[in-house]
């Protein structure tokens, strides 16, 4: 079933002239792991508030079209109902951290949601390990780096156990290492949990290995959308709307056209090594 | 690697800095910067990137050691005559952003250095062409100016100081990659046309690769790697330390050295054209 | 030592393992007895008091000598204050005229008694910005039952000033940049250009605002919500326990509160006239 699903919907915020979203018919099904991509400004982020509920809740606009949650109009749920269902992380660290501690953040919306102490106590234990910030429990924010921020983020939405986890930009304003932790969280919940999990980045390197399906967004509208090798295949029409994928795969595509190579594009370095190599052995018999 | 007949614009010798709550962040840097550089600075968070380009316009005096611009010791130079020299660009725009209207934002830095109003209004104009900031943005407040018109009034704010240095703090985080390529070239276009020292601290790495012909690399306080960006690219160990990876197309070149590829690969390009010669 | 917003407090303390109520609660009860206390050497050794307590908490004596130029200033700008702009009564003793201003024994008598009541209670503000966090002020409020919304208004404010305090020494170093030098400048100047500190700050938080408030709402916090769900799990103060030696301290400073005010009030103890301190100034000045 699909999880999420858009139909026809356009999104105008009150102070703009263009919609932000014109049109998008997208659907997303349960247990993938979708990677939206698209410029600033194409809308991802309008994109993304629309499946959580802030957009119409919390912004002013005219909203038209569908987008059903579960099978269910966003408009039609209380706001606290689709906030258990849809968690959202944002993607400055910094402002989304409310509390005075690491501790008291990661149980803000647990409490928040009506659990109990001894539930609140199992979530913990659950979610604290896997985002790995067991050491920062007492440590108020400005002793916390932005990268760890992030992953307690991560892990107060986790610890509300949503069916859907959407990340807007979450590693934009991190530096490598905390993005690849991060990423790491992520790939530890696709495998465990399946989730559902919805990633706007522009961090292709990371993104791709975890990713099922990628959305293109560009200037409000669904430009692509396909499982993620033959997304990438698209190169040409993914570069000439400002989408620069990582080197290795940028390599493969020339190879493929300069007809030195047949097959599916590599997704990972790993891959790509692997792949150069058998070529290049091959070639030399 | 540039060879300048002139002195180094900015000597760093034996550079320590101790924060006031005891960590050391630089221990003993040396480093020469000279007319005609374009360098990156890259290194984990906490290595002391930040801390070093502090130093570089005397936000930051050494604890130990001395760092030396146009012949003056930070130590005992003024600020006004530092922001003179090296101008630094932070991060997020809305840091250094002081004014009601775009028109007095640039004129900040002229107006601080006791500049007469005439050549006040000269200094602004020229910043503004070089910017690029079109008429109707003049009167506006910067706070509602989207960040890369932000960043960029940012930037001719201290072009208008017309320092020689100019050091841009991470300008492509959180950018994409259009926008991230539009400063970079801007930042290129400035080295090139008007003769600027250019100083980028990024994670960015293959905007490392296209714009930065020397990249310095940091890590835990020191200098790992200090030359032509090709060759600091081709020693992923080194840069291994301080948790930096060359871009995917160079670890790519790099896992396949044996097959031939070279360990300084920058472009995909280049990568293309050494697979075909070692394939016919 | 660990950093707060405003200070350090230390790794290990005994302090710690007394209830943050506790610490609250001796805050305001403490600093009401040099209210009571008159005669300044009871309150100079309230102050050698609150020291040893220091001490024995394992606070860093040396972060103190932040304060000492707050001390000094103080006491220059009260003894001031009350010597020259304090008006005069027809018996009072004139100790000697300067610049035409006539300096009275009995202003610099009152100057000292009260420089020796606030001391006492800056040193007791110290010592509880130095043996607690910004949590403890939290845990403190809930676990005295107070409304969510307040405790949380509080914690929002703190997290505010943190992310305003970090924001202001990078927008000092961004105007330094731009060749802002007030070293040698006026006073005028200075004020002057504070203003601009405020654009930056304001634009700064403005802008967070909104994602600040995204994320509340993320995380289920909706301002009705909370007034229909009364029952809030509040998950830390488990960690926290009311023990004997809490509930013992708390009496205990009851009682000395109580002490005081009998002295003071019953008895006419602990009062200027008769104390020590003005023997001594009595001989010094007259």
């Amino acid at each position: 079933m699909a999880l999420v699903h858009f139909e026809n919907y356009i999104w105008k915020y009150t102070q703009t002239e263009v919609p932000a979203l014109k049109g998008i018919n997208l659907e997303i099904e349960e247990g993938t792991f979708v990677g939206i991509i698209g410029p600033n400004g194409a809308g991802k982020t309008t994109l993304a508030y629309s499946i959580n509920g802030l957009i119409p809740n919390q912004y002013y606009g005219v909203r038209k079209g569908h987008v059903y949650v579960m099978g269910k109009e966003t408009e039609d749920y209380r706001p606290d109902e689709l906030t258990k269902i849809v968690g959202i992380v944002f993607s400055d660290p910094e402002s989304q951290f409310t509390a005075m501690t690491v501790e008291d953040e990661v149980v803000f919306g647990m409490e928040n949601i009506g659990l109990s102490v001894d539930e609140i106590q199992e979530r913990l234990e659950w979610v604290v390990p896997l985002t790995k910030i067991s050491p920062l429990m007492d440590k108020p924010p400005y002793e916390v780096s932005g990268g760890q921020k992030a992953r307690v983020a991560l892990a107060s939405v986790l610890a509300m156990t949503p069916q859907i986890l959407v990340l807007d930009e979450p590693t934009s304003m991190l530096d490598p290492i905390s993005r690849k932790q991060v990423f790491d969280v992520l790939a530890q919940l696709k495998q465990e949990q399946h989730s559902t999990i919805i990633v706007i980045e522009h961090s292709l390197e990371n993104l791709i290995p975890l990713a099922d399906r990628m959305v293109l967004l560009y200037e409000g509208e669904v430009a692509l959308v396909d499982d993620t090798e033959p997304f990438f295949e698209q190169m040409d029409f993914l570069l000439k709307r400002d989408v620069f994928p990582p080197g290795a795969i940028r390599f493969f595509y020339e190879l493929l056209k300069g007809g030195y190579y047949q097959g599916e594009l590599p997704l990972t370095l790993d891959e790509a090594a692997a792949r150069l190599r058998t070529l290049m052995e091959s070639r030399r018999r | 690697m540039i060879v300048s007949e002139q002195a180094p614009y900015i000597q760093v010798e034996n550079l320590v800095y101790q924060y006031p709550d005891g960590t050391v962040a630089l221990h003993g840097i040396d480093l020469a910067i000279h007319h005609g550089d374009f360098i990156a600075l890259i290194g984990q968070n906490g290595s002391g990137k930040t801390t070093l380009s502090k130093c570089l316009n005397g936000l930051f005096k050494p604890t130990q050691g001395r760092v030396v611009v146009d012949s003056l010791d930070t130590r005992t130079t003024s600020i006004t005559q530092m922001a003179k020299r090296v101008g630094y660009v932070f991060q997020n725009p809305d840091h250094q952003l002081f004014n009601s209207n775009v028109w007095d934002e640039i004129a900040y830095g002229p107006r601080n250095i006791q500049l007469p109003e005439e050549e006040v209004k000269a200094r602004v104009e020229e910043a503004i062409r070089v910017v690029g900031l079109e008429e109707r943005y003049l009167e506006q407040h910067p706070f509602f100016l989207t960040k890369g018109l932000r960043q960029r009034v940012a930037i001719g704010s201290i072009l208008a100081l017309r320092p020689k240095v100019i050091i841009v703090d991470e300008p492509t985080t959180g950018q994409d990659i259009k926008q991230s390529l539009e400063i970079m070239d801007f930042l290129a276009n400035l080295h090139r046309e008007r003769g600027h020292i250019i100083i980028v601290i990024t994670h960015d790495m293959p905007i490392v690769a296209r714009y930065a012909k020397r990249t310095v690399v940091l890590g835990m306080g020191e200098i790992l790697a200090d030359g032509p960006t090709r060759e600091v690219f081709a020693q992923p160990d080194v840069l291994a330390k301080t948790f930096v990876e060359p871009p995917q197309i160079t670890q790519l070149a790099q896992v396949c050295v044996d097959l031939g590829f070279d360990p300084g690969t920058m472009t995909v390009e280049e990568m293309i054209v050494r697979f075909r010669e070692l394939v016919s | 030592m660990n950093k707060t917003l405003l200070g350090y407090v230390p790794e290990e303390s005994p302090i710690y393992d007394v209830h943050p109520f506790v610490r609250v609660f001796f805050l305001f009860v403490v600093s009401l007895f040099p209210m009571i206390i008159a005669a300044p050497e009871w309150n100079a050794l309230l102050v050698v008091l609150v020291i040893i307590l220091m001490r024995y908490s394992r606070i860093n004596l040396a972060t103190l000598k932040f304060y000492v130029p707050v001390a000094v200033s103080m006491g220059s700008l009260i003894l001031f204050s009350y010597t020259v702009f304090a008006g005069n009564h027809p018996e009072f003793i004139e100790l000697v005229r300067f610049l035409g201003i006539r300096i009275y024994y009995e202003r610099i008598v009152e100057a000292t008694v009260v420089y020796f009541r606030i001391v006492p209670m800056i040193f007791i503000t110290v010592y509880f910005l130095s043996s607690s966090r910004e949590r403890d002020i939290i845990v403190a409020m809930r676990s005295v039952r107070i409304p969510f919304a307040i405790t949380y208004l509080v914690a929002m404010a703190l997290r505010a000033a943190g992310m305003v305090l970090q924001d202001f020494s990078i927008v000092r170093q961004a105007e330094k940049a731009r060749g802002f030098d007030p070293a040698g400048k006026s006073i005028a100047y200075k004020l002057r250009q504070f203003v601009m500190y405020i654009i930056p700050l304001f634009a700064l938080a403005l802008r967070r605002a909104d994602e600040f408030s995204n994320a509340l709402v993320a995380r289920g916090y909706s301002f009705t919500g909370l007034l229909r769900n009364p029952k809030r799990a509040d998950y830390v103060l488990t960690h926290y326990h009311f023990r004997t030696h809490d509930l013992v301290i708390i009496i205990v400073l009851a009682v000395m509160l109580v002490a005081l005010l009998v002295l003071r009030y019953g008895f006419g103890l602990l009062t200027l006239e008769g104390s020590l301190t003005e023997a001594l100034l009595r001989s010094i000045l007259l």
